[in-house]
């Protein structure tokens, strides 16, 4: 029982690796700028788990600005995905711009939020 | 108008000689009135009274009931020092009573007070206004019988030969005195609670209060170390006071005798009664222990001039000068236990000031976190020293907003983060339009 499942969850994992390599390497680009900002998002938040939020504007300015990207990196995956029936008018370089945007504005009001 | 005219001319004497009283420039008193109740006190107690003139010391000796009595003229005062060797008067003369008395040390001057057996109401009325206490009993004397002085010749042990001095080089000189004090008088108490007055010259613990000559029905309630035979006070306005149970202490005769302890084997030959009452009427006549102090200076370290307000975290420096009057001048006053207080509702700074020898004491301290209203406090209460209040008002405030520091130091990674997105973001944009 114990190795049907073991030998399952390997089963899954190189299904969801070798369908995973089929996607266009763009949207892989996005993936992996959307892990590294999730990553130092988890960073900051270890680090006020260890120091106390003393300056909690400084705290929130630096997370936001990981997950404020992030989530607008994820909106332009959805954008320009292909395969999303939803955006098949809009163009890639108008997702695109958006995004840049969106990103100025973001980081123009965490360095303001940042002190 | 002959006498409002003769009244003019008087005053218009007296008022060189006022220039001749202690004032604050020169604390030693100068003009003593001494109340005698009898004339051939004079004498008998002539050495002390002549060690006081050649220190300087103006005398002007008069019976205790002299109706022309007064202390005060024309609402100033006449003398500087009292000397009260009069235990049996029930009253004085002339304008003079308890009350006037009272007045004379309120107004900072100072008090000898000697009280023997037979002490008046009036005279135990007096110590009482200065927190001594004698013993009710009016024929009670200090019997000790195992610390009696030998040549004791009426052979009831009321001679007591006294060694238990108080420890204060101020009070009683720098020479030690080795010789026991000869004391033959009453006792009085201390109440214990009472924080201005002291012992100087304590009774040993097998002393008690009785009267000699009658058989004791019942234990005496002074005994021992309750017994105070000479005290002194020390008013809240520094006026000094000495009050004695007995007025033979003062006298020559004690004075030359040899005294030899009952059951020890020292035999001195002169007894510590001379050296002891001197080096007292130094400390009671402001000639030894009396400090002035300059005002208290603070600023800012770097800078000289005081500023109105510190702000909190400021580095500051604070000094004051004291002097001691050595009898003559002002000298430096040296000692390592002054200490300043920065004081709001409670010391939030307390340190000890360092003394550069010259009478400067200073310190440096860092302002605390705190803001409001502060005081620089001087409180010194030192054993026979007159006593220094001083204080000194000044506000701390907070930082100014562009007084806090640009960047703070725990916050890094937060920068650090942001300015790492940000140059992720740029990347990723270039790596996004341009791969192949």
């Amino acid at each position: 029982m114990v190795k049907s499942t073991s030998k399952d969850a390997q089963d899954l994992f190189r299904s969801l690796h070798s369908a995973y390599s089929a996607t266009p390497t763009n949207l892989k680009i996005i993936d992996l700028y959307v892990v590294f900002a999730v990553f130092t998002a988890l960073i900051q938040v270890l680090y006020m788990a260890l120091v106390g939020s003393f300056p909690f504007n400084s705290f929130l300015s630096g997370v936001l600005s990981c997950i404020g990207t992030a989530v607008l990196a994820v909106c332009l995956r959805i954008q320009v995905n292909k395969e999303n029936k939803e955006f098949k008018d809009l163009a890639p370089e108008r997702a695109f711009a958006d995004f840049v945007l969106c990103n100025l504005v973001l980081h123009l009001v965490i360095i303001n939020f940042l002190g | 108008m002959n006498l409002s005219r003769s009244v003019a001319l008087i005053s218009l004497f007296l008022l060189p000689l006022l220039s001749f009283s202690f004032s604050v420039d020169n604390p030693t008193d100068r003009r003593v009135l001494v109340l005698l109740e009898d004339l051939s006190l004079k004498s008998s107690h002539s050495i002390f009274f002549n060690t006081l003139k050649s220190r300087g010391f103006d005398l002007d000796f008069k019976l205790a009931e002299d109706s022309k009595l007064a202390l005060q003229r024309y609402g100033q005062y006449l003398y500087d020092g009292l000397i009260i060797f009069a235990p049996s008067t029930e009253r004085f003369g002339g304008s003079l009573d308890s009350k006037s008395i009272a007045d004379f040390v309120d107004s900072g001057r100072d008090l000898i007070l000697s009280a023997d057996t037979s002490a008046s109401d009036l005279i135990r009325g007096i110590a009482l206004e200065c927190g001594v206490d004698f013993d009710e009993d009016s024929s009670a004397m200090v019997i000790d019988h195992s610390s009696f002085s030998v040549s004791d010749v009426d052979g009831d042990h009321t001679l007591v030969a006294a060694d238990d001095l108080v420890k204060s080089q101020v009070i009683l000189g720098k020479n030690k005195i080795e010789a026991p004090v000869l004391f033959k008088g009453v006792a009085h108490s201390l109440n214990p609670t009472n924080n201005l007055v002291m012992k100087v010259l304590s009774a040993s613990p097998s002393a008690y209060s009785a009267n000699p000559s009658s058989k004791l029905t019942s234990p005496p309630h002074l005994t021992g170390p309750a017994i105070s035979l000479v005290s002194v006070m020390q008013a809240r306005n520094n006026a000094r006071v000495v009050i004695s149970g007995s007025l033979q202490l003062f006298s020559d005769k004690l004075f030359r005798s040899g005294v030899q302890k009952a059951g020890s084997p020292n035999k001195y030959e002169k007894s510590g009664n001379e050296q002891f009452v001197t080096e007292l009427s130094k400390w009671v006549f402001h000639e030894r222990g009396h400090l002035k102090a300059g005002s208290l200076v603070h600023h800012r370290v770097g800078e000289t001039d005081e500023p109105a307000i510190y702000r909190i975290k400021d580095d500051l420096e604070f000094s004051v000068e004291i002097l001691e009057w050595s009898g003559k001048s002002w000298e430096p006053y040296v000692a390592d236990d002054v200490q300043v207080q920065f004081y709001m509702m409670s010391p939030y700074v307390l340190k000890t000031l360092s003394t550069d020898k010259k009478g400067l004491f200073h310190t440096s301290f860092k302002v605390p976190d705190v803001y409001g209203v502060f005081q620089f406090k001087v409180e010194y209460e030192k054993l026979g020293y007159t006593t220094l209040s001083l204080s000194k008002q000044i506000p701390v405030r907070p930082y100014r907003h562009n007084e806090y520091e640009r960047f703070i130091p725990t916050a890094y990674p937060y920068y650090g983060a942001c300015f790492t997105t940000m140059a992720g973001f740029f990347v990723f944009s270039f790596v996004y339009l341009y791969h192949k």
